[in-house]
């Protein structure tokens, strides 16, 4: 569960960022954050958010009973350990040149210095390095596609 | 020994316009008269012409045009840029160079230049053509104390370098096409390719490429880029001395490059924009999966290009492929 201070620095880093939209969910706990007009608020996402205020909430349905772990949805988690994120904004090449293998695919074992994609901007091409070891699970990147700051683009297991 | 010789360059520089004596330098330097003789005996080598005449002394009548290791360094009015220097004559590309070294660990401002260039590369292993001595081939390893996100600035101010070299040195009128091709009469002249490997946190290292069209010929410029590509030449009718041109290109760079860590982005965005090519024109924009017609607007505080849609709307780019 974050608790105050680890939301006051999410809240932070996301409005210096250019993320627009961000969920974050854990043992029952959601945050959800959405930038409006330049301003951040906060929002549960079945409620409208609410646009001239400058306010920034808290807004985490904290389950009384923490015990209560909800249901495995059975979908989309696969097991990680590290998130890869990408340190610019800009497009996400999965391969140095158009006519070469993706630098990795899914299960392939990555080291710390294994570089994994290009993310280009102003013709600036950043060499992405795992920074962890372990094996691919997910590529959460399409090649071409634009890539925010922060935005998480592979998931490793560690081994 | 290289300082010695830098500093009889200089004064041979400041007295291009009369004699001066070997008794005079060997003075100022503080060395012997034959060991004036022997340094002045080296510049020979390197491409300096030096005029001797008994009791009247030596003046320099030619300045290199020869790119060497030595000729780049003597003369050269930077701090830390070129400290480190490697010439090749034939190389695949200074970029690949350029990476060995950085891995090596080599020092910030490392300069490698090339005569030639056999697999000189532009984005996406475009190839670019870079023939024998007729332009400035060259690849610089920085190693900036920026976040990863800022890097890319870097790579516009190279082109304000650039155009500013070129302008200052030909009085072309040089545009710069975002991000940082620098045109003359709409055609390309120079580019520049930045490769980096970085943390998340923290640059390792940057490797900025540029390519300068400079002394090519219409008749020798590459057939397939001939619509689109110019060199200084051809713009200018005249043929240029590329060793200074480095010098000049290092020279100007290393002073934007300090005036950039010092007090950012700022002075490099107006200069920035005193180049712009097409700002306030519509353009056939291609981002993943889009392709829209926009109107260039500018570009913002960190590099990246304001256009304004069709719908009235602006956004920020910062990464697209432009159909100028």
């Amino acid at each position: 569960m974050l608790n105050m201070q680890e939301i006051q620095n999410l809240i932070k880093l996301i409005d210096e960022s250019s993320i627009d939209e961000f969920t974050y969910e854990s043992n029952g706990t959601k945050v959800s954050l959405r930038k409006q007009k330049g301003e951040l608020v906060t929002a549960q996402p079945s409620f409208s958010p609410v646009p001239q205020t400058n306010k920034v909430s808290e807004q985490t349905a904290i389950n009384a009973e923490p015990k209560e772990v909800p249901e495995d949805d059975g979908e989309q988690t696969t097991d990680f350990d590290y998130e890869i994120v990408s340190p610019m904004v800009g497009t996400f090449y999965a391969a140095p040149t158009p006519d070469k293998d993706d630098y990795v695919q899914i299960g392939d074992t990555v080291k710390s210095d294994t570089v994994v994609c290009i993310v280009e901007a102003m013709k600036l091409f950043n060499e992405i390095e795992s920074e962890v070891s372990g094996e691919v699970v997910e590529i959460l990147a399409e090649n071409g596609e634009l890539v925010e700051y922060g935005q998480p683009l592979f998931r490793v297991k560690a081994k | 020994m290289e300082s010695t010789r830098n500093l009889l360059i200089e004064i041979l520089e400041k007295n291009k316009n009369n004699y001066i004596s070997g008794e005079q330098m060997s003075k100022m330097l503080g060395i012997s008269r034959t060991a004036v003789w022997k340094h002045m005996k080296e510049l020979q080598k390197d491409g300096y012409e030096i005029e001797g005449i008994s009791k009247k002394g030596y003046k320099i009548t030619q300045f290199p045009s020869k790119v060497s290791v030595n000729t780049l360094q003597w003369g050269s009015k930077t701090k830390w840029l070129g400290k480190t220097l490697i010439h090749k004559h034939s190389t695949g590309s200074t970029q690949i160079i350029g990476h060995q070294l950085a891995v090596e660990g080599t020092p910030h401002g490392t300069v490698v230049v090339a005569d030639v260039q056999t697999e000189g590369k532009g984005r996406f292993d475009r190839k670019w053509h870079s023939s024998n001595n007729k332009g400035i081939w060259m690849s610089i390893v920085l190693r900036p104390n920026l976040l990863p996100n800022q890097a890319p600035q870097i790579t516009l101010l190279a082109a304000t370098v650039i155009a500013d070299v070129i302008k200052s040195k030909t009085g072309l009128s040089p545009n710069i096409k975002w991000p940082n091709d620098v045109l003359i009469n709409n055609k390309k002249v120079s580019g520049i390719l930045t490769e980096m490997q970085a943390e998340q946190d923290r640059i390792q290292y940057m490797v900025l490429g540029i390519g300068i069209n400079i002394n090519q010929s219409v008749e020798t410029l590459a057939n397939d880029i001939k619509a689109s590509a110019t060199s200084l030449r051809i713009e200018s009718t005249i043929e240029w001395n590329i060793r200074d041109l480095i010098q000049e290109t290092l020279a100007h760079f290393e002073q934007a490059y300090d005036s950039f860590i010092d007090e950012g982005f700022s002075p490099i965005k107006s200069k920035w924009e005193s180049y712009a090519y097409m700002i306030g024109q519509s353009v056939r924009i291609k981002t993943f999966k889009k392709e829209t017609t926009a109107q260039l607007i500018g570009i913002k505080e960190d590099g990246a290009l304001i256009i304004k849609n069709e719908d009235g709307s602006h956004e920020s780019l910062y990464s697209a492929e432009i159909q100028w």
